[in-house]
């Protein structure tokens, strides 16, 4: 579903390079769930940006979906959701319904077919009671409901999610693994950023690692425990890191 | 699609409290009182007053009566300075005692007119004072001269003669620099809110994220986002000139008159408000490309601010140059053009060469600015925080 092949990215800033990826390779099988392990400025939301086709390698390839992101950038934004932060991408002075009509408009859903998936959504998110209300009222938690709503109202195969649950209370961010939850029994190939443990563990199938732009592990969690001969996925991520350095 | 998303964006820009109150609120407060300021300027130019005048007690009668006319509201009194410092009268007269007869032994006498500022209206009162005692002044000379068997032709070799042959009305000359002005102001005011949310605003929220993430290309979201905000600006703009008709009609007197002795006025009002339109357009180019450098809203303000305030500049050269001084330059350069363009058209002329170069020197800047901002666009490092 997702390849990515010796995947570099180089920044420039004024007359200097900065390399945020470097020479990053892996797959991702369709209907998997992966989680996206880094410290702050590893390269994790780069990567994401990458497979999203909102920034261009500077070397390598990514293909989604059997297409190109250089080569097919459209078809790929048709078939993948991204949601960058936990509660954001919604218009605040819009009501929940028009923030949806909106995004199905932009990914050419018909009026029907934005009608059916508005309703299936606010039943799937209990979402019904505040659908006409503007979102500049909303807590955190109905943000948070609407942006991952908003993130796949045109059903996409592949969802995105850059650091979901930072800034969200326990709550908010149980909504969240929840949705992931029912999101991957309906076979969605998901890939999340996320520096809490727990919920890697919970939810995802494989990990990859990622330490100063360099891939330093892709696996199933259950190979991890094996190879480190620990289930203590925190502990195992600051060894890795550690060997990395 | 490009047409949903500008309905989007201006129904988003709307539910904007901000922008409500700059697009049309405003306008409509700073247009209501620069109306009123420049219709009583011409009443006070144009309406007869009469000055209270202070004069010593002892001043001769005849002096006096220089002072009986209509003009003047004579009132005596021991301190005439005193008066004037208290603000009850807005000229004194100080005279020696028994001037005319000294007057008449060629004796010289003086004379003291006071005033309280040359700042204030007393510039006026000064002139009508001055005025009466240079009339009087010729007359003693005249006399003298019969007297003496000599004609005035003597010491007054020649005459002059003043007369005005410009056609320009002193009401619309004053528009003429107070519409453009204001319109400046309301275009870049009421477009300003929008244009920082539109680009900054959408990187701050991350909304400009879930948008480039959705299959429209970068183009159509540019242009509607571009279309909105030059569609705000030609609302202040439009709102703008309709106070502006509105007051002037139904709430003022000398303006009024200007404006109805106005040839051509209904095909002036579509030029101007075509140029109003245009220009909306070349300020939302410029305002979008500070939004789209600016990472948040208040940077891309800060962005903004010192050239919207350079917008307002032109009046300040244009205001000394009379519209038959107008160049080339003056309708070539854009921020200066409308401000040009305005002035002469306020005062009757159309001249369509001149229109044609406002238009057309505004456009190509729209072209050229709109194709920076745009490569900026499809680059990642502007879109994205």
């Amino acid at each position: 579903m997702i390849e990515v092949t010796d995947l570099t990215k180089k920044f420039q800033d004024k007359k200097t390079y900065i390399t945020a990826l470097k020479h990053v390779s892996f797959s991702v099988e369709s209907g998997e769930v992966v989680g996206l392990l880094g410290e702050n400025g590893a390269g994790k939301t780069t990567l994401l940006r990458a497979i999203a086709t909102l920034v261009q390698p500077t070397e390598g390839v990514i293909r989604v979906a059997n297409y190109d992101t250089l080569k097919n950038p459209n078809e790929i934004k048709k078939k993948i959701g991204v949601l960058f932060g936990g509660e954001t991408g919604l218009y605040n002075r819009l009501t929940a319904r028009e923030n949806l009509e909106y995004f199905g408009a932009l990914y050419n859903l018909s009026q029907h077919e934005t009608k059916v998936r508005i309703d299936e959504l606010s039943r799937m998110f209990g979402m019904r009671d505040y659908l006409d209300r503007k979102v500049e009222g909303f807590s955190k938690g109905m943000r948070q409901k609407l942006a991952i709503a908003r993130t796949i109202i045109h059903q996409p195969d592949i969802i995105l999610f850059d650091e979901p649950t930072t800034g969200l209370d326990i709550t908010a961010a149980n909504v969240f693994r929840q949705l992931v939850h029912q999101l991957k029994q309906q076979g969605k190939t998901i890939i999340f950023s996320s520096h809490i443990m727990e919920e890697v563990q919970m939810l995802c199938d494989s990990v990859a690692m990622i330490h100063k732009g360099e891939l330093i592990y892709h696996g199933s969690i259950e190979t991890l425990y094996e190879e480190e001969k620990s289930e203590d996925l925190n502990y195992i991520f600051m060894s890795n890191l550690v060997r990395g350095s | 699609m490009f047409f949903t998303m500008f309905i989007k964006e201006l129904k988003d820009s709307f539910r904007d409290r901000r922008t409500l109150l700059l697009t049309v609120v405003l306008p409509l407060i700073m247009m209501s009182a620069l109306v009123f300021y420049y219709e009583s300027l011409i009443s006070d130019s144009s309406d007869s007053e009469t000055i209270n005048l202070a004069v010593n007690v002892n001043m001769d009668s005849q002096l006096k009566e220089l002072f009986s006319s209509n003009n003047f509201n004579v009132i005596e009194s021991s301190n005439p300075e005193s008066l004037l410092k208290d603000g009850e009268v807005q000229a004194g007269v100080m005279s020696e005692s028994q001037f005319v007869e000294k007057i008449n032994s060629h004796k010289q006498p003086s004379i003291t007119v006071m005033l309280r500022d040359e700042f204030s209206q007393d510039s006026s009162v000064s002139t009508i004072v001055m005025s009466a005692l240079q009339q009087y002044k010729q007359s003693i000379v005249n006399e003298r001269l019969l007297n003496a068997n000599l004609e005035r032709e003597m010491i007054n070799p020649f005459q002059i003669e003043q007369t005005e042959i410009s056609e320009t009305n002193a009401g619309m000359a004053l528009l003429g620099t107070l519409i453009p002005l204001i319109l400046v102001l309301a275009i870049g005011i009421g477009a300003g809110p929008s244009a920082a949310d539109l680009f900054a605003g959408e990187k701050e929220k991350k909304t400009m994220e879930a948008l480039l993430m959705t299959p429209v290309n970068r183009f159509t979201i540019i242009m509607s986002k571009w279309l909105t905000i030059s569609a705000i600006g030609s609302i202040s703009g439009v709102v703008t000139l309709i106070v502006v008709a509105l007051e002037i009609q139904f709430m003022t007197e000398h303006l009024k008159d200007a404006l109805s002795n106005t040839a051509n006025i209904g095909l002036i009002v579509v030029i101007i408000t075509a140029i109003t339109i245009i220009y909306a357009m070349f300020v939302a180019s410029i305002l979008m490309v500070t939004s789209i450098m600016a990472k948040t809203i208040k940077e891309s303000q800060s962005y903004s601010t010192p050239i919207m305030m350079l917008a307002i500049f032109p009046v300040m050269v244009l205001t000394s140059v009379g519209v038959n001084e107008l160049e080339f330059h003056h309708f070539a350069i854009p921020m200066f053009n409308i401000f040009s363009s305005l002035k002469e058209l306020l005062l009757g002329t159309i001249d369509w060469e001149h229109i044609v170069i406002t238009l057309g020197s505004n456009i190509i800047a729209i072209l050229i600015i709109f194709g920076v901002g745009r490569m900026m666009f499809l680059k990642d490092k502007w879109v994205m925080n």
